[in-house]
């Protein structure tokens, strides 16, 4: 009954940081005792970009909006999908090859939701939260080809500030 | 056409008239191309989005090439362009997003 109580009242773990993520942090933030499942995804540095090595990444947000943007996926997803709890931690600034640069655990009841919310995280994330990632190569640096982020204009600015 | 020279500052309108300060961030290649990461504007009260965005480009011309790119902001939520601006608001420019 107390746990019950103590995890219906715990909140989602929302972040940008610069340390780097501690994953068993977010997976034991969302895992309770009502849960049947806890899904995760974790986003790594990878060591190539379209055919050029890469030898490590720098990230930058618009952090004050971009944690805004982020609340505002958690808060979808709660009404979208019954899960218990989310962990959403994005890192920034310089990044090594094989690094976590985001982290999403979700947790709940059954595992249909946890897959569907973990899955609907991350895309939406990637489409909509003002964060920018800087490739840096042998030969040079480029700003990642992004996504021009035209869903929330479309979907969200209808929607009446909540 | 009152000017401040003062690093950091531009003035689009006289300030003997009706003016909204904005605060102006860029980001990512828009921050490279401007040469720093945030500005303080005075622009006539009720000025869209773009009209603030038209400035920049006349200043930088390689900015205006990735207009058809960006989103704006204002008030850390996406904006159309056509956004009127307001003393104290915050205008973002945004091009495209790749975190994850």
């Amino acid at each position: 009954m107390l746990i019950s109580v103590t995890n219906s009242i715990q909140p989602d773990l929302l972040a940008l940081v610069r340390d780097p993520i501690d994953r068993d942090a977010l997976i034991q933030h969302v895992r309770a005792a009502e849960d049947g499942a806890v899904v995760t995804f974790d986003g790594c540095v990878r060591n190539h970009s379209q055919g050029r090595r890469t030898l490590y990444l720098d990230y930058e947000a618009y952090e004050s909006m971009a944690l805004g943007k982020i609340r505002e996926i958690a808060a979808h997803i709660h009404e979208k999908f019954p899960v218990h709890l989310l962990a959403i931690a994005h890192r920034l600034g310089r990044l090594e090859i094989g690094e976590t640069s985001v982290f999403i655990a979700v947790s709940s009841a059954h595992r249909p939701a946890a897959f569907d919310a973990c899955r609907f995280a991350i895309d939406t994330l990637k489409r909509t939260v003002p964060i920018w990632k800087k490739e840096y190569f042998e030969d040079g640096a480029v700003w990642a080809d992004g996504e021009i982020p035209l869903a929330p204009l479309e979907t969200w600015a209808a929607k009446p500030a909540s | 056409m009152a000017r401040y020279t003062s690093a950091g500052y531009n003035s689009l309108v006289s300030l003997s008239s009706q003016s909204a300060r904005v605060k102006v961030l860029f980001f990512g290649r828009l921050k490279e191309i401007v040469g720093h990461a945030e500005d303080s504007v005075d622009l006539p009260d009720g000025a869209p989005i773009e009209a603030l965005f038209s400035h920049y480009g006349a200043s930088h011309p390689e900015l205006a090439r990735f207009r058809a790119s960006l989103v704006a902001s204002r008030n850390q939520e996406f904006a159309a362009w056509s956004t009127p601006l307001h003393s104290g608001d915050e205008v973002a420019f945004l091009p495209p997003v790749s975190g994850g």
